[in-house]
């Protein structure tokens, strides 16, 4: 390899790479339910949904393992793409380390809301709003939750 | 009702249809905060924003910093430059301009008219794709590389070579070889086209989407630029326009800025466009004059 020179080497690396990633073209999913560029099309006039302080109603009976499947899932809640956190490959670096979350002493309740709308905390968070967009259903925040809360 | 609720009432109604009024003209719509982008500067704006140019500007800088190439952490400050034009082995974006080449040649042999279109009436295409894209007054509109590519086809040989067809991307990958090297120089001087840059500007910073995302939430300074995010991590937008279109190794096909675009917004969770979409032409226009004073880096690999 070192002989090589770098530039050549370079692509190898990619051709690899190329290689084992099989593109899975999924079928398109229709986003017009939520505001586009477009500047004819109705999803161009639409309104983004405002920030919604969400409560957590009643106990919060999550499921900590299936949270943490969501979390590490790319479909799913994918906290991974921006936070280090228990278990999954390749974590992100521009969130919080969310690794021992439980030891911070948050609330479910606190927990649930910032899940659900982060920008109720902060308006210029990069952290999509999952309740308020419906990216996560009520009871996939809660075991999203009950993970977080899992984690010392 | 005694007068004053009926006042309360009358003024609650009379600023609920204002408040309507004003939500239908000018929806609530959230943008990232924007960062302070001088489009004079062209890809010099990049000091002061990602400070990554000095590492790959120059060939000398890319040789000086190949080290870097591979490492998870430092990569991304080479914002792939060394994958452009012959910096990498054969592949088929070389193989594209070949094939652009014989391409353009038969079209041209159908009608000599088809290449004096391309040439905006001058005797060859050398250099003309740096200036691109422009305004075109007689069109009344932005004129993009495989915009140009479509309406000479479709005005001189009556044939559809849509923008985003594997046909258009060849062409354009030809088209833009021969500029491959000179300065990219979008004319900042046009006012629609400065006009065109503003609307793409906001474009950039607009939230959309399911995951409400703008394109700057990935690509400011302060957003997840230079941080990990999963696999990837995620560049400067100055110099990016200049080495599209590119072999997409992970697709395996040519791809156009434009398309590119549409894959970012399908992984936004955001309506995708289609290319040609005037959202797109603006954006293509923001991304360029970000790329002026760079070389034309065609052909490329990503």
């Amino acid at each position: 390899m070192k002989s090589l020179p770098p530039r050549r080497a370079a692509f190898g690396i990619l051709l690899l790479a190329a290689a084992g990633q099989a593109v899975a073209q999924a079928p398109a999913a229709d986003y017009s339910a939520y505001p586009c560029l477009s500047y004819s099309l109705e999803c161009g006039k639409l309104a983004t949904r405002r920030p919604q302080l969400k409560q957590l109603d009643g106990a919060l009976n999550g499921n900590a393992e299936k949270g943490k499947q969501l979390a590490q899932a790319r479909n799913g809640g994918n906290c991974l793409a921006c936070h280090v956190m228990k278990g999954g490959s390749q974590p992100g670096t521009r969130g919080p380390d969310l690794s021992h979350y439980g030891t911070a002493g948050r609330s479910d309740a606190e927990t649930y809301s910032m899940v659900y709308d982060m920008r109720t905390r902060n308006l210029d968070t990069l952290m999509p709003p999952f309740g308020t967009n419906a990216i996560l259903s009520d009871p996939e925040i809660r075991d999203i939750v009950a993970f977080l809360q899992a984690s010392k | 009702m005694r007068p004053t609720t009926r006042w309360l009432a009358l003024a609650a109604l009379t600023s609920i249809s204002a408040l309507g009024l004003a939500t239908a003209a000018e929806p609530y719509r959230e943008q990232y905060p924007p960062a302070r982008i001088d489009p004079a500067r062209g890809v010099d704006g990049d000091i002061g924003f990602s400070d990554t140019l000095p590492f790959w500007r120059t060939e000398a800088e890319l040789e000086r910093n190949a080290k870097w190439v591979g490492d998870p952490n430092e990569q991304w400050k080479l914002n792939w430059k060394f994958m452009d034009l012959d910096r990498v082995e054969l592949h088929p974006g070389h193989l594209a301009v070949d094939e652009g080449e014989a391409m353009a040649a038969r079209l041209s042999q159908r009608n000599p008219a088809f290449l004096l279109c391309l040439a905006d009436g001058g005797s060859d295409l050398n250099g003309r794709a740096a200036a691109y894209p422009k305004y075109d007054a007689r069109l009344g509109r932005i004129v993009t590389v495989e915009s140009h590519i479509e309406h000479c086809a479709k005005t001189v040989l009556s044939e559809e070579i849509r923008q985003g067809s594997p046909a258009n991307n060849k062409l354009a990958v030809y088209f833009k070889s021969l500029s491959a090297g000179m300065p990219i120089r979008v004319d900042l001087g046009d006012g629609k086209l400065m006009e065109s840059y503003r609307r793409g500007e906001r474009l950039f910073y607009a939230k959309t989407g399911q995951l409400n995302f703008a394109c700057a939430s990935c690509h400011v300074p302060g957003s997840i630029m230079g941080h990990k995010l999963r696999g990837e991590t995620p560049t400067t937008p100055f110099a990016d326009a200049a080495h599209y279109p590119t072999y997409r190794t992970p697709v395996g096909a040519l791809e156009s800025l434009q398309e590119r675009f549409a894959r970012c917004h399908s992984q936004m969770r955001t309506l995708q466009l289609k290319p040609g979409d005037p959202a797109y032409v603006d954006l293509e226009v923001f991304m360029t004059v970000l790329s002026n004073g760079y070389p034309v880096s065609v052909p490329s690999a990503r």
